[in-house]
């Protein structure tokens, strides 16, 4: 017997069959990076990339049967495989707009393939992680990526500053959480949040366990750009190229929904009330600051980065309730946003590459007249982050009521319904320049195909989730109880 | 209360809130000439389906007919769920028939065609949902749905102060509806906490039972969207804001349609759910809808602007809807309901007659009128008809609602009878006054006037065409009420049933 065998009779093979879409995203990076190097053929990498998305969304789809695999430190199951899917979903659509955004501002570099698939990468496995050391590889592994992402302009000083400012606390959000990490390392001997979990009790709280929490909630707060750890956001993502920001607003703030409901579901569900109340109150300062402050932006990129805030808040808002109504809600709000969040940032980086358009509300008079279909498409996309029937951001909201009602959390579903109100002004006031004022300029706009088909999908899809929701809630019902079943395994 | 259900057949309803939709996305691919047309069959289509429903319900007993019933979200109890009764009927009827005259009236439109009719078309089947569905969270769909059109129907197509009328319409209405949500869902968490069933149907959350004091939280919640949205005095200031910004046809529907969709979800929602909270805020609900019906029509005295006169005054006549509901009696309720359908004619041809006359001499103000009687008869005589329904004249439609109203609330509260009944003079006070000043006083006039009058034309087939309808109508129900009252005699003894028994 070998020294090979032997260790492979020890220890075991980890199983890789369920790691298929990993390897996929992995290999296609490593194609990219190659191609990148020997060639300059810019519509293969496009090509090449989206295969491999495609090629990975169709296991992480189809398995049926998930896995705990790595000896225990990475989980494949029905839970991150849903998510896996939305996340290679929606960097699909990203991808297959960016070459065209690139070219027209001059910046296209090919290394925005490659990162944008190892960030993916890195969602990817936050998505999937049972324990704080992967979620902790995940979580470096998919910002660290962004960040570069986020300063890609190279010669343009604001994407710099927001990539450095991301830079700076995205790094101390990341320290916060290993400090964080340490702690209940310490507290509970154990990384595994099945042991963290029967080891952290309502009862037997103390400050090493508390203070573990608190820092692992605000390290996440930071990542899902919550108030008050929201600095960052408005300047990375105005600053970012808009596809990289329909990016960051979509697929990472998805992961890091879905990684927050894991941890504090998966690793803390003996200590809820503490993360309840810290969860409520982070979710109402975002929807509070951020509608108030999107109300006051004129340039639309911005707007919809404070937007985004409040939707992180109405999202997290959820947590307050330690229920499975309430869970249902925060997955499918999450997995609906990514149609809204996609919708609303693409159609800016579709527009941005026409004559004379620098995403100032004063860009949108009379858009309408100038193009009734892009009208109608941001008008259902506003119309949905604002919660109106018949889209299904109205499901959305409704969901994160019914939540809230449900655990008599009477405060925090009135704030959500106040701002609500005043996030109308803002949302209303796109629609009003697209359709109310004269256009000044009657210059005709030239989408790309992957422009056109992806504004129509997301338009699409929220009139129909809006009509019938049905399919997203069972999953989300579905995901939500497994979670809730995975408790105390 | 149980409740019988006659299915339908022929899914007749789903067709008459199916057929606009598809118009409106058939109009999207279709070239801009074809608009009209196609939006006048359109609706002329829905309004023969709503006719032969108001032909064929049954109305010798209590049971919701046409009814259709599918599941839809199980997880959440939600089923797709609709059907009328009298009440749902004879609103479903007015929406069609008022959009046929808008859509008549439109074909002066010159302005962006196409959006306009697709606005239109999307806004009809969202309104005629309101009325329909049996499951809340439809109810609410197309509540909200028809917020999108209407909005842009005013920024877009109205006049000079639009965008701010259209924000402010937007702002309040959307207010009112969260708060609505919130107690719906209230309700719908409180029926699942105490009684196990997952369900939004109407059907469920009328058993609730629910102790008094949640009774009157929810009944305040609810009240508020149907306040804001009726509008009641004092959430009335977007009203007049928003009919003097719209345009003519989108003035119509706002006043004909719109408004009955907060009396209806009084009448539909706070009377069965909250009987006891009814009771409780009767005086609350007679005193709002008294300074309503009083301070209104005292406004509408002091207006200069033609529409914004029809609009407090209709107001004012929503003031009477409001008493006559919370008169919980079976003449009140039939008098609010019958002022509800004569209002919706009244207010459509007003509103009508003050967009005919601003395509002829292009300004609203009263005192840029005068003498127009005399070359314009045919317009004259409708006017005159309309505007005599609406003061409340015996014979008309107008008379049979009011009459019936203070009938019913004079058994329960002599002083707001007579209170509202004394504003019923200053109501003939303006619309008088409004009528001989813009149509008499020829002995004041200027020769200029005289010159310019003189070009004017009287009405074209397309305004004659919507406005006649409303007319007749108005007649109809004026000179033979009892077919309306024994049509909607079973179906206001079941909504009243839990106050008079039976």
């Amino acid at each position: 017997m070998s020294v090979l065998q032997e260790l492979v009779a020890g220890i075991g093979i980890p199983n890789f069959k369920v790691l298929i879409p990993e390897i996929i995203i992995l290999l296609t990076a490593l194609v990219v990076f190659t191609i990148e190097l020997l060639t300059k053929a810019r519509f293969l990498i496009t090509v090449i990339t989206a295969l491999g998305l495609f090629l990975a969304a169709i296991p992480a789809l189809t398995m049926e049967q998930g896995d705990i695999t790595f000896y225990g430190l990475y989980s494949v199951d029905t839970f991150s495989l849903t998510f896996k899917f939305f996340l290679i979903l929606s960097t699909f659509f990203v991808v297959i707009v960016l070459r065209p955004y690139l070219e027209s501002k001059r910046t296209y570099y090919g290394e925005y393939y490659y990162l944008i698939l190892f960030a993916l990468l890195g969602m990817m496995i936050m998505v999937s992680a049972p324990n704080l050391v992967t979620f902790y590889i995940g979580i470096e592994l998919a910002s660290i990526t962004i960040y570069i992402l986020a300063g890609m302009f190279k010669k343009d000083y604001l994407s710099k500053e927001g990539a450095f400012k991301y830079l700076i606390l995205g790094g101390t959000g990341t320290a916060i959480i290993s400090y964080g990490i340490a702690l209940i390392y310490g507290r509970t001997g154990s990384f595994d949040f099945v042991t963290v979990a029967d080891s952290i009790t309502q009862s037997n709280l103390d400050v090493g366990g508390v203070a573990g929490i608190v820092l692992l909630i605000i390290g996440l707060a930071l990542k899902a750009s919550s108030v008050p750890f929201h600095f960052w956001t408005p300047d990375a993502y105005q600053g970012a190229p808009t596809p990289i920001t329909a990016f960051m607003a979509v697929a990472a703030k998805i992961a890091t929904f879905a990684v927050i409901l894991r941890i504090m579901v998966e690793a803390f569900p003996f200590a809820y009330e503490i993360w309840n109340l810290g969860w409520a109150l982070l979710a109402a300062a975002s929807m509070i600051f951020g509608n108030f402050v999107a109300l006051k932006q004129d340039n639309v990129k911005r707007m919809l980065a404070y937007s985004s805030i409040a939707h992180s808040g109405y999202i997290l808002a959820a947590l307050a309730a330690p229920t499975d109504v309430a869970f249902t809600a925060l997955i499918f709000y999450s997995l609906v946003y990514i149609f809204m969040g996609l919708g609303g940032f693409i159609f800016l980086s579709a527009l941005e590459r026409q004559y004379s358009w620098s995403n100032h509300i004063d860009d949108f008079r009379g858009l309408a007249k100038r193009s009734p279909m892009l009208a109608l498409f941001m008008l259902i996309f506003m119309f949905s982050m604002l919660g109106i029937p018949p889209t299904v951001g109205f499901f959305g909201k409704l969901g994160i009521f019914l939540a809230l009602i449900g655990s008599d959390i009477w405060w925090l579903a009135v704030v959500l319904v106040v701002m609500s109100i005043v996030s109308a002004g803002y949302y209303l006031r796109v629609v009003i320049y697209m359709y109310m004022h004269e256009p000044i300029s009657s210059a005709r706009f030239n989408l790309s195909l992957g422009e056109s088909f992806t504004l129509a999908f997301m338009a699409t899809a929220i009139l129909i989730l809006g009509i019938y929701p049905t399919v997203f809630l069972d999953i989300s019902q579905l995901l939500g109880n497994f979670l809730i079943q995975g408790v105390g395994r | 209360m149980t409740v019988e259900f006659v299915n339908a057949t022929f899914p007749i309803i789903t067709v008459s809130i199916v057929i606009p939709l598809i118009a409106a996305g058939l109009l999207f691919l279709l070239d801009e000439k074809h608009a009209k047309p196609v939006s006048i069959i359109t609706s002329i289509i829905v309004f023969v389906l709503s006719s032969y429903m108001l032909f064929a319900y049954d109305y010798s007993t209590y049971k919701i007919q046409f009814y259709e019933k599918y599941t839809w979200i199980p997880y959440l109890g939600v089923s797709y769920e609709v059907g009328v009764d009298a009440l749902s009927l004879t609103m479903v009827w007015l929406t069609a028939l008022c959009f046929v005259a808008a859509f008549v009236w439109s074909t002066n439109i010159q302005k962006r065609i196409k959006e306009y009719f697709i606005s239109f078309l999307v806004l009809e089947a969202a309104c005629i949902g309101v009325f329909v569905s049996w499951d809340l969270v439809w109810f609410y769909i197309f509540w909200e749905a028809m917020l999108i059109p209407m909005f842009l129907i005013i920024g877009v197509w109205g006049y000079a102060e639009r965008i701010y009328a259209a924000t402010k319409f937007f702002i309040y209405t959307f207010f009112g509806s969260l708060f609505l949500l919130i107690g719906v869902v209230g309700m719908y968490i409180y029926q699942y906490m105490e009684k196990g069933i997952l369900s939004t149907s109407y059907f469920d959350l009328i058993n609730l039972g629910l102790p008094f004091r949640l009774e009157v939280i929810f009944f305040l919640l609810l009240a508020l969207g149907f306040a804001i949205k009726v509008p009641m005095w004092p959430f009335h200031t977007w009203l007049p804001a928003a009919h003097v910004q719209a345009p003519t046809a989108g003035s119509v529907i706002l006043a004909a349609v719109l408004l009955k969709m907060g009396t209806y979800g009084f009448v539909r929602f706070s009377l069965p759910w909250f009987p006891e909270a009814s009771k409780y805020f009767m005086p609350v609900m007679f005193t709002l809808g008294v300074i309503a019906i009083i301070y209104t029509a005292m406004m509408a005295l002091a207006q200069t602007h033609i529409k914004r006169l029809i609009a407090y005054s209709s107001v004012s006549h929503m003031g009477f809807v409001t008493i006559g509901t919370f008169a919980l009696n079976m003449n009140g309720l039939n008098g609010a309901i019958i002022t509800m359908i004569s209002h919706g004619f009244t207010s459509a041809a007003l509103f009508l007659a003050a967009g005919y006359i601003y395509e002829r001499v292009h300004s609203y103000e009263i005192k840029d009128l005068g003498g127009l009687a005399r070359f314009m008869p045919v317009f004259a005589t409708l006017f005159m008809i309309s505007a005599m329904a609406s003061a409340g004249l015996p014979g008309l439609s107008g008379f049979v609602g009011e009459f019936l109203v203070l009938l019913g609330t004079f058994d329960v509260s002599k002083l707001t009878a007579v209170l509202a009944g004394i504003s019923l003079i200053v109501g003939a006070g303006y619309t008088l006054w409004l009528y001989h000043k813009a149509m008499f006083k020829e002995s004041e006039l200027s020769s200029s006037k005289i010159e310019r009058w003189e070009k004017l034309r009287d009405m074209n087939t397309p305004e004659f065409l919507s406005f006649i309808p409303l007319v007749v109508l108005m007649f109809v129900i004026g000179l033979y009420p009892a077919w309306w009252v024994r049509l909607l005699e079973k179906t206001s003894a079941a909504i009243l049933s839990k106050f008079i028994g039976g």
